[in-house]
């Protein structure tokens, strides 16, 4: 057996024993229930391993040669690309989706736009230090998570660092105080403790919670005696009591917390809420971390900051980049776009109607290795290797430390990974000159 | 009756799951489905063989309704699917998951069919 990093979520976990003769998988110890998924999708009924084209509505098989001289033809015939999704796909292949994008003048996008990517973006504007999951486990004495499951999203996330027993200290999840804030009574309130403490508040109300929470870290007894967000204002000092005296903390923020309205205010506020705490905190510090889904959401931003120096969507015209954020929202939603080439994710099951039908109306190139929503109206399917267990990469785990994937087997019809085949859509073009 | 629609990721109530591993059979019993407080259940007058209506301006959907007490009165959980984006809005450049406002109503009809959202969204 031998050990090997998982890339079922963005946890990256690094302790999965897997016993295989290089041909299959015979054994896995240690994954979680996603975990186990991301490894039974290697032999699963719905994956695809051929590449495929829509013809009177049905998907056909067509070898490789045809896929890649269709491929030079939607992509030359458009003037205006889309590239989207990435966070499924090592760094080597997010790399080379912007070298495509910048050689066909088309945009490019990856998940964390609509998701974690604003906060690191925001983050950086306020200077606060985000801290790594190796930190958390050896040091933190106080986990809050804040519109956030771990418990169904990143299983073993709590596993790891709430009830671990850190390298500095000679207890463990008994000096360990756990804050959940989430108006669902998730999976995640199963773990709790006599000393952690549930904040159940009322949906919405988040912005009215943190504000208060600010005011009472700025001037003693503001917050009023009825409470706040449905929470009751002896638990708001209780907390606030945790925090002033943490010596070491996290917030983790999830989804509940990404994809609220005013999001971008609340997480101003929340960010502005860690400042104040480190500057009034004399013995001890909070820091952040974002609960991303995809096993790479955070290594699209990496790589587009080393590339171009730029985070977040890049729109490229005459090989250049263009100054000024678009996201991936805005370009579909104006239809400012012609056809797009979609990478490792289903956006037709994870936009709004609004947009995915609009994206559904422009020719479809995707890139995946299983049949979604978005292959079922694909006008060209391109399978790929599955990263972590068909092909080696880099991937940025969610505390933003970079992690290496090894391949375990060969992939099935020896499809290409994600990186091949986008360096061999450059080199096709190369060969048929540029646009 | 209005309630707060929130979109959720379950573990048991998967997408991606569903689509490496299920049909459009497993897709429709593991996603088109709702979680509501018992309370609203009653007030909505559900049985098990009802199901329940939900419309904004975004679009409509029907699907199958399950009580949960963890669910906060006033409150209507979807897991995260193409059904539930069927209802989540865009404004300018954000995408909002959460904290829509939607109709529920009971009704006597078979939940929204996977290939008839796909048609939708085709413009068939």
């Amino acid at each position: 057996m031998k050990r090997y990093t998982c890339s079922g979520c963005s946890l990256l976990c690094d302790d999965i024993m897997i016993r295989s003769d290089g041909l299959f998988i015979d054994e896995v110890i240690g994954a979680c229930l996603k975990g186990k998924e991301r490894f039974d999708q290697v032999t699963t009924e719905n994956r695809i391993t051929s590449p495929m084209i829509r013809i009177d509505n049905e998907l056909k098989k067509i070898s490789w040669e045809e896929a890649m001289e269709i491929v030079v033809k939607i992509i030359k015939d458009s003037s205006n690309p889309l590239l989207y999704g990435f966070s499924n796909s090592c760094c080597g292949a997010q790399s080379k989706g912007i070298e495509l994008a910048q050689k066909i003048d088309g945009f490019i996008d990856s998940n964390a736009s609509i998701c974690q990517g604003k906060v690191l973006g925001m983050a950086n504007e306020y200077g606060i230090n985000l801290t790594t999951i190796t930190e958390i486990i050896n040091k933190t004495d106080l986990i809050i998570l804040w519109g956030a499951n771990p418990a169904e999203t990143i299983p073993r996330l709590l596993n790891k660092t709430l009830f671990s027993r850190g390298k500095f200290r000679m207890t463990g999840r008994e000096i360990k105080t756990l804050v959940i804030i989430d108006p669902v009574k998730s999976a995640s309130f199963n773990v709790m403790g006599v000393r952690d403490i549930a904040l159940q508040i009322e949906p919405g109300k988040d912005i009215e919670l943190i504000q208060a929470l600010k005011d009472e870290c700025c001037q003693a007894d503001s917050i009023p005696t009825e409470g706040v967000a449905g929470v009751d204002a002896e638990d708001l000092k209780r907390i606030l009591l945790h925090i002033m005296g943490t010596e070491n903390g996290v917030i983790f923020l999830g989804q509940g917390i990404l994809k609220s309205d005013k999001e971008n205010h609340l997480i101003r506020e929340i960010l502005e809420f860690i400042q104040i705490i480190n500057s009034k905190q004399e013995k001890g510090r909070m820091g952040l971390v974002m609960m991303g889904g995809h096993y790479n959401m955070a290594g699209f931003d990496h790589m587009a900051l080393s590339l171009t120096g730029q985070i977040g969507g890049l729109q490229f015209k005459d090989h250049c980049l263009l100054k000024g954020n678009d996201s991936i929202v805005k370009k579909i939603n104006s239809d400012d776009f012609d056809c797009s080439i979609i990478v490792g994710t289903d956006p037709i099951s994870h936009l709004p109607y609004s947009l995915s039908s609009k994206l559904a109306k422009k020719s479809i190139i995707l890139i995946d290795n299983q049949m979604t929503a978005t292959a079922e109206l694909a006008d060209l399917i391109l399978p790929t290797a599955i990263t972590g267990i068909e092909c080696e990469g880099l991937a940025f785990r969610l505390d933003q430390v970079p992690i290496h994937l090894e391949k375990i087997i060969n992939p099935p019809s020896n499809v290409p990974s994600d990186e091949t085949l986008l360096n061999q859509i450059i080199t096709k073009l190369n060969e048929k000159g540029d646009r | 009756m209005e309630l707060i629609l929130n979109t959720v990721r379950r573990i048991d109530y998967d997408q991606t799951k569903e689509f490496a591993f299920g049909d459009t059979q497993s897709l429709e019993d593991h996603l088109a489905i709702a979680f509501l407080n018992p309370k609203n259940f009653k007030e909505l007058k559900l049985t098990k063989d009802t199901h329940i209506k939900l419309a904004n301006d975004e679009g409509s959907i029907i699907l199958k309704a399950i009580e949960d007490e963890n669910i906060p009165d006033g409150t209507i959980l979807l897991p995260v699917s193409i059904w539930a984006n069927q209802l989540t809005k865009v404004q300018e450049t954000e995408i909002f998951y959460k904290n829509i406002i939607v109709n529920v109503k009971a009704i006597n009809e078979p939940i929204t069919k996977y290939e008839d959202i796909i048609n939708k969204i085709k413009g068939d």
